[in-house]
């Protein structure tokens, strides 16, 4: 990890050294004090994830900066689907929010490119910024510096029916062989039902894919002489895919061309056995809102409600965990920005230990491995914090958020379970594609 | 383009006959100063947006460029010679022509029978037919494209379910998406059945205006129902024919919302369409320059078309 | 005769069948905005919603921006339309009424804008409109909704002018109007189905626009149309609700339909038959 990030941080220099960029962060023109507020708004923009799970949290946080900046804060919650369309041309123009949340996948594009400000020099006054989280720091530091926070992370666990196994005699499996193996049998138990999946897994489920990618000991690409390669057709990438396709296709009713978007409704029917989800998802299949937009609303229990647990996903190698996706978001101070003092003591606020321990009570993964053994005490999310220790990031490019909205990955994937395209050509497909994107 | 956003039939000359006096001496400048908010409205609005695009087609704009305020690269004709050269190009050019020619050639001639159907019923049931017809017209093309994906869902979707209450069949977790060729299929259904709306009720209005007599004359004369509808009822029939299909024709090429819409805002490759083309290219992969090269592209390849209904059209604005 | 009467049962069947596969759809929206969730998403859907609650609307009506969405919808809607029927009010008399120089340029220009595919102009739009500071406003969006509505009413509008006689207007200004009097008394009157029907076609087409809005502006500036578009959360589409809100946007368009039903048809079709 640490030395993708320097030979990453290289490139970034050159970049940036014949960009002339970099906005200084705490450019602030003789105001005797930076975080006097008073009578300033700031503008934040999050995830919709923070207005239907967490919003307390953001108001606690918001609360206490007003009070010691005497600013105030006005939060726009973002839709992820395209919300980064909108975020580029936002980000074109003069009126743009202070803070911005990014899955830190798409953190990098802005990172390198300018969009945000410098924050090296205000690093120590982040709580546990010693020990954050690499998959969420990674992307946020080009050429040495730190140009965004950590904010929080998620890591996928396998879900799995307890009654459907108990019907069936198996134990919950340590090796993927005996995943395979359970798999197999549940879905010879219920060969009658059309519906059933012994493990659903949509076509488009890429996070997924990538973890049987990098459990195989293959990598999405790599940078070579400067150039980024996409990797994905080397061997140990495609039998990690192949394992993947073949799981897929056996065990999976799953429409090939959907993505998980709809996968915890899916399993709530209570007709598939096996899932891989994020932490929260365990959660999500056993009851919903009862009005999806009143994050206050009574819950409704579906038809798995307390026949669910979650493990680590077992890896190929034996006593190990298959590597999980690392996701989560970071917050960064845009570099257009006209109070970028103010909004890293917003940033600082919202990503305290306090606000840490907050988050993790709603069952996600904190943004530094100091937190981590905390969150593992948290009932519900033991293997989520056990199974985050064993992770895989995506290629820190800059570019690498276009290999996401270019839907890259996905198309392979499609092309793989549909049985377009052998795992070989599909691959190959890919790696030029990514090659493209990221080099283009 | 929504059927709703249609611009009016052709409306012929009026004749308004007699020589037209001018008065002279009331201002010269009333014309100019009468359209002045409009041609206004157009330069700042249009103009000069499409003069952008046409030079950021000719740069590299990136997106450090877009976030900096940077001013672009030049880039000469690389955008187009890079685009002109991709054999993927020119796949999504023969499959919008297609898609466009089979949407275009189904509901005009589904119309022009719904029509022709419209004159056999019952009035009870013309009714039906206007209301089903008119709440389908009214429907947001967004709106009918998200209730579509919803009927054809893999998951929930009810055409499933009734599919595969049919004997021997099964249509559990079928996706309609997995085959382009089907997923083609309830794209341009969707289409037509948003077009055939607007193109039965504009056929039926204009048949209506076939003088009876001349029908009758004809049945008199002994010609069959067919024959009546070939001789006399579309020859009349005929400048509005061709004026809604080069309509359709036009917002057929441009297809977008429902593809776009459908695929979840994640179109395949194979989902392509010009418009969604220029589209990603901008909007996903950040080459603003490709994704304006490839819309001046489509322009160009629709501009044939557009030239004669425009000039159609123009015909018309000129004669009165 | 009896040949007759079956052959008509018969076109009946066919012309019933048609109408209930074109409402299908509809039917379905307003069968799914009207279930409870555990009806709406299951593997064994229902023909008919057995215990129709109002959940949904409750929700999608809560939920964050909807008002606010509603409210910008009226405000950009009427705005540009009104905006736009009077500008465009003004341009269609130029070209019908007057010979003057430039007036084919305005009559080509004015028919090329309809074909332009808007959604290839964001970017420099973007630009522009960020150029004057008008992104994410409103104002904003009324101006770019303007080139939507604006070529398309003065065609439109031009057709009704041209149908008025010249002569009511030349025997109107012998008989002593002024020219603003016979535009008062003579053209106005006479083209008022016109402006309806070109402010109801406005309003439609601004309505239903969301790619511009979903670009330009962000979500507490957006209207309805985007607002449904961006109904796709983490956690999947919540179908229900979106059926609901689907329903909800629909219904102005819909009503408006419905009402001038007899308008649109004529109004799209007059004339283009020489009878």
């Amino acid at each position: 990890m640490k030395r993708r990030i320097a030979v990453a941080a290289a490139v970034a220099a050159t970049l940036l050294a014949s960009a002339g960029c970099g906005s200084g962060g705490g450019s602030n023109s003789g105001s005797s004090n930076p975080l006097d507020g008073k009578g300033k708004t700031l503008k934040v923009y999050l995830m919709v994830d923070a207005q239907s799970s967490w919003k307390e949290v953001v108001d606690a946080a918001s609360a206490k900066f007003t009070q010691d900046t005497g600013a105030q804060v006005t939060v726009e919650y973002q839709q992820w689907a395209n919300h980064l369309t909108k975020l580029d041309a936002t980000l074109a123009g003069n009126d743009v929010p202070d803070v911005i949340e990014l899955g830190n996948t798409e953190a990098s594009k802005y990172v390198f490119n300018g969009a945000f400000a410098d924050l090296t020099g205000k690093l120590s006054t982040f709580d546990n910024s010693g020990s954050w989280l690499t998959g969420l720091s990674a992307p946020c530091q080009s050429d040495g510096k730190t140009y965004c926070v950590p904010y929080y992370a998620g890591a996928r666990v396998l879900i799995y029916r307890t009654d459907l196994f108990q019907q069936a005699n198996i134990k919950p499996p340590t090796s993927y062989d005996e995943l395979v193996a359970a798999a197999t049998k549940l879905q010879q138990a219920h060969a009658s039902d059309p519906k059933f999946s012994a493990f659903y897994m949509p076509g488009k489920y890429w996070y997924a894919a990538m973890a049987w990618v990098y459990g195989a000991g293959g990598q999405i690409a790599k940078q070579d002489g400067g150039k980024w390669v996409g990797t994905l057709e080397q061997p140990a990438a495609e039998q990690g895919l192949q394992k993947w396709a073949d799981l897929a296709k056996q065990f999976s009713k799953g429409d090939p061309t959907k993505d998980e978007n709809d996968q915890d409704a899916v399993y709530g029917q209570g007709e598939s056995a096996m899932l891989y989800g994020n932490g929260w998802e365990v959660g999500a299949v056993q009851s919903q809102h009862k009005d999806p937009n009143d994050p206050n609303s009574a819950m409704v229990d579906t038809k798995v409600k307390d026949k669910v647990a979650a493990i680590p996903l077992p890896g190929f190698t034996a006593g190990q965990g298959m590597p999980t996706f690392l996701g989560g978001s970071i917050l960064g101070v845009a570099a257009k920005s006209s109070k970028k003092d103010l909004a890293a003591e917003w940033v600082k606020d919202f990503t305290s230990t306090t606000s840490q321990d907050a988050l993790l009570a709603k069952g996600v993964l904190p943004n530094a491995t100091t937190l981590l053994d905390q969150a593992a005490a948290v009932k519900g999310s033991e293997a989520t914090a056990l199974a985050a220790k064993n992770s895989w990031f995506v290629p820190n490019a800059p570019k690498w958020a276009d290999v996401e909205k270019g839907n890259v990955l996905q198309q392979m994937l499609v092309d793989i379970v549909t049985g377009k395209k052998s795992v070989d050509e599909a691959a190959k497909v890919a790696d030029a594609a990514i090659a493209s994107t990221l080099n283009g | 383009m929504d059927v709703l956003e249609s611009p009016p039939e052709a409306r012929p000359a009026v004749v308004t006959g007699g020589p037209r006096r001018r008065r002279r001496g009331s201002g010269r400048l009333t014309p100019y100063l009468l359209s002045l908010p409009t041609l206004v409205v157009l330069a700042g609005l249009l103009a000069f947006p499409l003069v952008r695009m046409t030079m950021l087609s000719f740069q590299r704009l990136t997106l450090r460029d877009l976030f900096t305020g940077a001013a672009p690269q030049w880039a000469g004709f690389a955008n187009y010679t890079t685009v002109l050269s991709d054999g993927f190009f020119w796949t999504v050019v023969l499959r919008t022509i297609v898609v466009a020619a089979i949407c275009v050639a189904v509901s005009v001639l589904a119309g022009l029978l719904i029509a022709l159907l419209m004159h056999r019923v019952s009035g009870w049931v013309r009714l039906a037919m206007m209301v089903a017809m008119m709440l389908v017209w009214a429907l947001p093309q967004l709106v009918a494209t998200q209730v579509f994906t919803w009927l054809v869902d893999t998951d929930w979707g009810v055409l499933n379910w009734m599919l595969d209450k049919l004997p021997g069949v099964d249509f559990s977790n079928h996706s309609w998406f997995v085959d382009p060729v089907q997923g083609w299929g309830v794209i341009i259904a969707l289409v037509v059945w948003g077009a055939v709306p607007f193109l039965a009720i504009s056929l039926y209005a204009g048949l209506s205006q076939v003088p009876k007599e001349l029908v009758e004359a004809a049945t008199v004369d002994g010609a069959g129902a067919w024959q009546t509808l070939r001789r006399i009822k579309l020859p009349i029939l005929s400048p509005l024919i061709v004026v809604v299909t080069t309509l359709s024709v036009i917002w057929d090429m441009g297809l977008f919302t429902q593809v776009y819409i459908a695929r979840a805002s994640k179109p395949e490759l194979d989902y392509y369409s010009l418009a969604v083309y220029a589209y990603q290219e901008a909007f996903a992969r950040s080459n603003y320059s490709g994704g304006s090269a490839i819309a001046i592209l489509t322009v160009l390849l629709v501009l044939g078309v557009m030239a004669f209904y425009v000039r159609q059209m123009f015909r018309i604005g000129e004669a009165d | 005769m009896v040949r007759r009467r079956s052959a008509t049962l018969a076109w009946n069947a066919i012309g019933l069948a048609f109408a209930l596969v074109m409402v299908f759809p509809v039917y379905w929206m307003l069968a799914t905005a009207f279930k409870p969730a555990n009806e709406v998403q299951t593997f064994t859907p229902q023909l008919v919603p057995l215990h129709p609650t109002l959940d949904n609307f409750r929700s999608v009506w809560h939920a964050p921006n909807f008002l606010v969405d509603l409210e910008n919808s009226l405000i950009i809607t009427l705005t540009s339309v009104a905006i736009g029927v009077v500008v465009g009010f003004l341009g269609a008399l130029a070209i019908a009424r007057f010979r003057f120089y430039g007036r084919r340029a305005i009559i080509l220009v004015i028919l090329m804008v309809q074909m332009i595919p808007f959604t290839a102009l964001l970017i420099p739009l973007y630009l522009t409109l960020n150029r004057v500071q008008l992104t994410n406003t409103l104002p904003g969006v009324i101006l770019t909704y303007l080139i939507l509505v604006l070529p398309y009413t003065v065609w439109m509008l031009r057709g009704f002018i041209v149908n008025v006689p010249r002569e009511l207007d030349e025997a109107a200004m012998v008989d002593g109007c002024t020219r603003l009097q016979t535009f008062y008394k003579v053209i106005l009157p006479l083209t008022a189905p016109g402006l309806v029907a070109a402010a109801i076609y406005g309003f439609i087409q601004t309505w239903n626009e969301f790619i511009i809005i979903n670009t330009l502006n962000g979500a507490s500036k957006w209207n309805l149309m985007a607002f449904l578009a961006a109904n796709q959360t983490l956690r999947g589409t919540t179908w229900g609700p979106l059926m609901a809100g689907a329903t909800l946007t629909s219904l102005p368009v819909v009503i408006f339909f419905l009402i001038i039903q007899r308008n649109v048809a004529l109004g799209l079709t007059a004339g283009a038959v020489k009878g």
